[in-house]
């Protein structure tokens, strides 16, 4: 099973992957989708700045694996 | 590469203020004093963060010996930056009418017939405060609900910054092995030995004359006049002789803004002289960084994406916090090919002292964490951390997608070079190792956020009847040497000595325009300026020169020496000096005169040329105390066409001292906004004792941007010793510091951490 | 607070000054003899920027009071050398580039003068200006340059 991104449709194998990628985009649209989640997109890159562990991603895949869509392999 | 004969160049001449210095003839703006002088003090908050809700200065005002008590109240109110293109990131307003937002920040000043009145004085200022909740670290001032510093930054977010180029993910789904680190990088004090000062000097007719310790008189005059609400001219500002810079003054700061204020008010001569305290707890720092860095490689260790992300603490305004925020980002990717990468960077405002330029201007943080990673990768793929350097390294021609074209690159000849040395050390006695860092850094920044009107760099030139050149400069010399450099290219192009040029600087109103010594642009672009001074002038003087020689049309001239010759017969010529006496006549009695300038054009996002280099520590670590011994720095280094060989030594070996100061020793701990060792006992900067062996092996290129192929080796320098410092401590005991300095605390931690695991 | 009478001889030239007591040596030297060569760079004995020689040792003149050293010889870095001259220290600083900002010199020279006067064959040339910061040379080309000195490098020179 792979996810896909709710903003750009790229697939992903895991929900942390797909973290990284929204992360990593990080333009107007991903911000505002994780924003609208109830969630600060800055407040969650900077937890995930500052300290080790990978916090700000787990949160936000958390939070994907909720709500992403699931897609089956190809 | 053209292999070129010159005559000054690359040769070891005396700095030419050398005497003035070695005499204790040379004035500094600390040692001005002018008749019926004034001395000034600054009253400064004691809150991180607070309103001003009223000052009362008349008990100060009436004591025996005070001229004026001046407060925000005074000013016209305007808000100051040297990010001036932006309107919002002007943010200051150096003496604060409403609200304070650092511990350290003046809001009122005082004239008085001496220092120790006008101390006095300061304690007599009542000034009633609401004091407010601050926010210290960037994670706290961007929650929601954290207290506010200015109206228009939500979050406190100042700046952000974003660099990308080829496909990430894409990268990242080709690696074989990723990594992630987290790395803390601290801040850290300039400590220039001469501390801010000026002298103001305001006359009635409306002119202000400021001297002071700068590195940018042309800032200053500008940044003065808009604030002061004069005309850019009737502000002259003059420096002679400053004690060291290392970017913390090219900014406007309170000791010239106060007593301008202050002696626009009285039309007397006022000085102002920050002490060794406020200098360490309310000038400016170096940017704090908190980094997250992800990086995925091949098996052979090839690099393929990396993705980095930086919190900044910004403190209190942006001053050249944005600049910073820039440039860490893209030297995060120095010097390496990285097929793929992204960053983004965020500045936090925070009630701290505000943080901004420090010599590498955030490439030695972002050096400090690549540069530790890259070994952490090696080790873990088993392969040598030069040859995992020498894999990726960037090469002449190499373009950084959207970014920069590198042109001249030694960075393949420094691998070596420090390759070899590290063999001849054989094998290392235990709890010793070597570790190394490569590096880079522009040769001064395109970027025209000052939105100056000029040229970037102007040199005016003027030959006298002797034969003496006077050569007009707008560059400052701090102490890095740029005088005698900009005479050694003077006299190189012209074909006469550096005796023979009289080098005029530090006074706008004499000195053409240049922005100044910061981002290590003297060299390329100030030298540039004077380098097209010194060819036109030539050209006039060989055109007399052809007229007298008649020679065969084919042949053509050149002057080495003094001497105007035939290229071809060298032997056939003329005396430089008879012939300028004559060219003199010849114009009606004028002087030669000639002008040069540089703006780089089209050359990037960031500078247009590039040092590269690679270091290698040799360090000792004690396993019982965590103390480090530093044995040996050598370092491989590609200036270009080294001009001034003194003065590139000098460069690396106190670049070595402060930058190792920041991986080892020296650290700003704050307490609620107030740092806690604002003095030279308990700040620990690297005495004369415990300074390595230190070896420079020059690796030449020819940059073709540069005047005779020269580039920066000012700055650069500063970048790869904390990261050397830090693998050296990483082959010595196998484990890995990722949180500056590096302190003997932190290395028995982790030793004990290693041990129980 | 009243002025005392304090006697001091600075580069062999006699005063007699009328000075307040809280007065340092430091501001005596620069403020009231206009001997500005020799510097200030903290005021609490940490950098060395104000060292002079009195009676023939390095101290820093920030630490003493001027009533203190009453009677005393005082040398500066303004006292070094004779008109046109310079010591083969000085002519050592200019060959080795042992300077940048030139902040810190005259209290470098200073302590090195001392320093070359007392021990000068000693390996530990490092130990004799722990005492003085350069914050832009990193010390070694200062240390090159006390050090060719004290090989007796520059014997026959110096004007
Ligand atoms: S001023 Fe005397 S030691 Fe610093
Ligand atoms: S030369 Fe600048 S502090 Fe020593
Ligand atoms: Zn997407």
């Amino acid at each position: 099973m792979s996810y896909q991104c709710p903003v750009c449709e790229k697939i992903w194998p895991d929900t942390m992957e797909l973290a990284r990628h929204v992360f990593g985009v990080g333009d107007q649209t991903h911000k505002d989708w994780v924003n609208s989640k109830g969630v600060n997109f800055i407040e969650l890159l900077l937890i995930q700045t500052m300290e080790p562990g990978n916090k700000g991603y787990k949160t936000l895949a958390e939070i994907l694996e909720r709500d992403a869509k699931k897609v089956e392999e190809s | 590469m053209k292999k070129h004969t010159y005559t000054v160049i690359n040769t070891p001449i005396h700095n030419i203020d050398g005497i003035a210095k070695i005499t204790g003839r040379a004035e500094y703006t600390f040692d001005i004093t002018l008749p019926r002088m004034l001395h000034g003090k600054i009253l400064r908050s004691p809150y991180p963060h607070g309103e001003i809700i009223h000052i009362d200065t008349s008990k100060a005002e009436r004591l025996k010996g005070v001229k004026a008590v001046l407060t925000g109240k005074d000013t016209l109110g305007r808000k100051q930056g040297i990010w001036r293109r932006f309107k919002e990131l002007c943010d200051e307003e150096i003496l604060a009418r409403d609200k304070v937002r650092y511990i350290g920040e003046p809001v009122a000043t005082v004239a008085a017939v001496d220092e120790d009145t006008a101390e006095e004085a300061l304690d007599l200022i009542e000034v009633e405060y609401n004091a407010l909740p601050g926010a210290f670290e960037p994670l706290e001032a961007i929650k929601e609900g954290a207290p506010q510093l200015h109206e228009h930054a939500e979050r406190n977010i100042n700046v952000t910054r974003h660099i990308e180029w080829g496909d990430v993910d894409e990268g990242f789904k080709k690696a074989d092995y990723v990594r992630e680190d987290w790395f803390r990088c601290s801040s850290q004090a300039h400590v220039c030995m001469e501390t801010h000062c000026a002298v103001a000097d305001y006359t009635p007719e409306g002119k202000l004359t400021v001297y002071t310790s700068t590195q940018s008189h042309y800032y200053i005059k500008v940044l003065l006049a808009e604030i002061l609400g004069l005309r850019e001219n009737d502000v002259r500002v003059i420096s002679r002789y400053t004690g060291g810079g290392f970017g913390s003054k090219f900014e406007l700061d309170s000791a010239q803004f106060c007593c301008s204020i202050l002696s626009m008010k009285l039309c007397q001569p006022v000085k102002i002289v920050l002490t060794r305290e406020e200098e360490f707890s309310a000038t400016k720092r170096r940017t704090p960084m908190f980094y997250y860095i992800r990086s995925g490689v091949k098996k052979d260790g090839a690099f393929l994406a990396k993705e980095a992300r930086v919190f900044t603490e910004g403190g209190a305004y942006t001053a050249m916090g944005a600049t910073a925020l820039y440039l860490t980002g893209f030297f995060q990717s120095f010097p390496y090919v990285w097929p793929s990468y992204r960053y983004d960077g965020y500045r936090v405002y925070t009630n701290t002292a505000p943080t901004s330029a420090m010599r590498g201007f955030g490439a030695p943080q972002a050096t400090f964490c690549a540069e530790t990673q890259i070994d952490l990768i090696a080790d873990e793929l088993g392969i040598d951390p030069i040859d995992i350097r020498r894999k990726n390294a960037m090469y002449p021609g190499y373009e950084v997608p959207g970014q920069a074209t590198i042109q001249s690159c030694g960075l393949g000849q420094c691998l070596d070079k420090i390759d070899d040395w590290i063999k001849s050390r054989g094998k290392l006695p235990p709890n010793r190792g070597i570790g190394v860092s490569a590096y880079g850094f522009m040769s001064g920044g395109i970027f025209n956020w000052f939105d100056t009107p000029y040229a970037f760099s102007s040199a005016v030139l003027q030959i006298n009847i002797d034969g003496k050149v006077d050569l007009f400069v707008g560059s400052q010399d701090m102490g890095q040497g740029s005088n005698t450099t900009m005479a050694m290219i003077c006299a190189e192009e012209l074909g006469v000595k550096v005796e023979d040029i009289r080098l005029h600087m530090g006074d706008t109103e004499t000195c053409p325009v240049d922005l100044g010594a910061w981002g290590s642009r003297e060299t390329l672009m100030q030298g540039n300026a004077v380098k097209m001074a010194a060819s036109k002038a030539k050209q006039q003087i060989l055109e007399f020169a052809t007229a007298k020689l008649a020679p065969n049309i084919v042949y053509d001239l050149d002057i080495k020496d003094g001497w105007i010759h035939l290229i071809a017969r060298p032997e056939r010529g003329l005396s430089f000096y008879d012939v300028v006496k004559e060219a003199i006549r010849g114009k009606d009695g004028q002087p030669i005169i000639a002008r040069g300038h540089y703006t780089p054009h089209r050359k990037g996002m960031i500078s247009p040329a590039y040092s590269f280099g690679v270091q290698a520590i040799e360090a000792d670590v004690n396993p019982d105390t965590g103390k480090i011994t530093l044995k040996n720095c050598v370092t491989a280094h590609d200036c270009g066409q080294v001009i001034n060989p003194l003065g590139v030594e000098g460069q690396l070996e106190g670049a070595i001292a402060m930058a190792a100061g920041y991986g080892f020793t020296e650290d700003l701990p704050m307490d609620e906004g107030k740092i806690l060792n604002p003095n030279l006992v308990d700040y620990m900067l690297l005495r004369a004792t415990e300074m390595p062996e230190t070896k420079v092996m020059e690796v030449e290129t020819y940059e073709p941007e540069g005047p005779f192929g020269a580039k920066e080796a000012g700055e650069g320098l500063t970048n790869p010793t904390a990261g050397a410092l830090g693998n050296a401590v990483f082959h010595a005991t196998g484990i890995s510091i990722k949180n500056l300095p590096i302190t003997p605390e932190k290395v028995l931690n982790a030793l004990k951490e290693k041990k129980n695991k | 607070m009243k002025k005392k009478l304090v006697h001091l001889t600075v580069n062999e030239e006699y005063h007699e000054l009328y000075i307040s007591p809280r007065k340092l040596l430091v501001e005596i030297l620069r403020d009231e003899l206009d001997l500005t060569g020799t510097k200030r760079g903290c005021s609490t004995g940490s950098c060395g920027a104000c060292t002079i020689l009195l009676d023939g040792a390095a101290v820093k003149s920030c630490s003493v009071l001027a009533v203190q050293v009453d009677g005393a010889k005082v040398t500066t870095v303004e006292g070094l050398a004779d008109g046109a001259g310079l010591t083969p220290l000085q002519l050592s600083f200019l060959d080795h580039g042992a300077f940048q900002c030139g902040f810190c010199t005259s209290g470098m020279l200073m302590s090195a003068t001392a320093f070359l006067n007392e021990d000068p064959v000693s390996e530990d040339i490092k130990k004799g200006i722990q005492g003085n910061i350069c914050r832009c040379t990193g010390y070694n080309s200062i240390l090159r340059a006390i050090r060719a000195v004290a090989e007796g490098k520059y014997e026959d020179e110096g004007r």
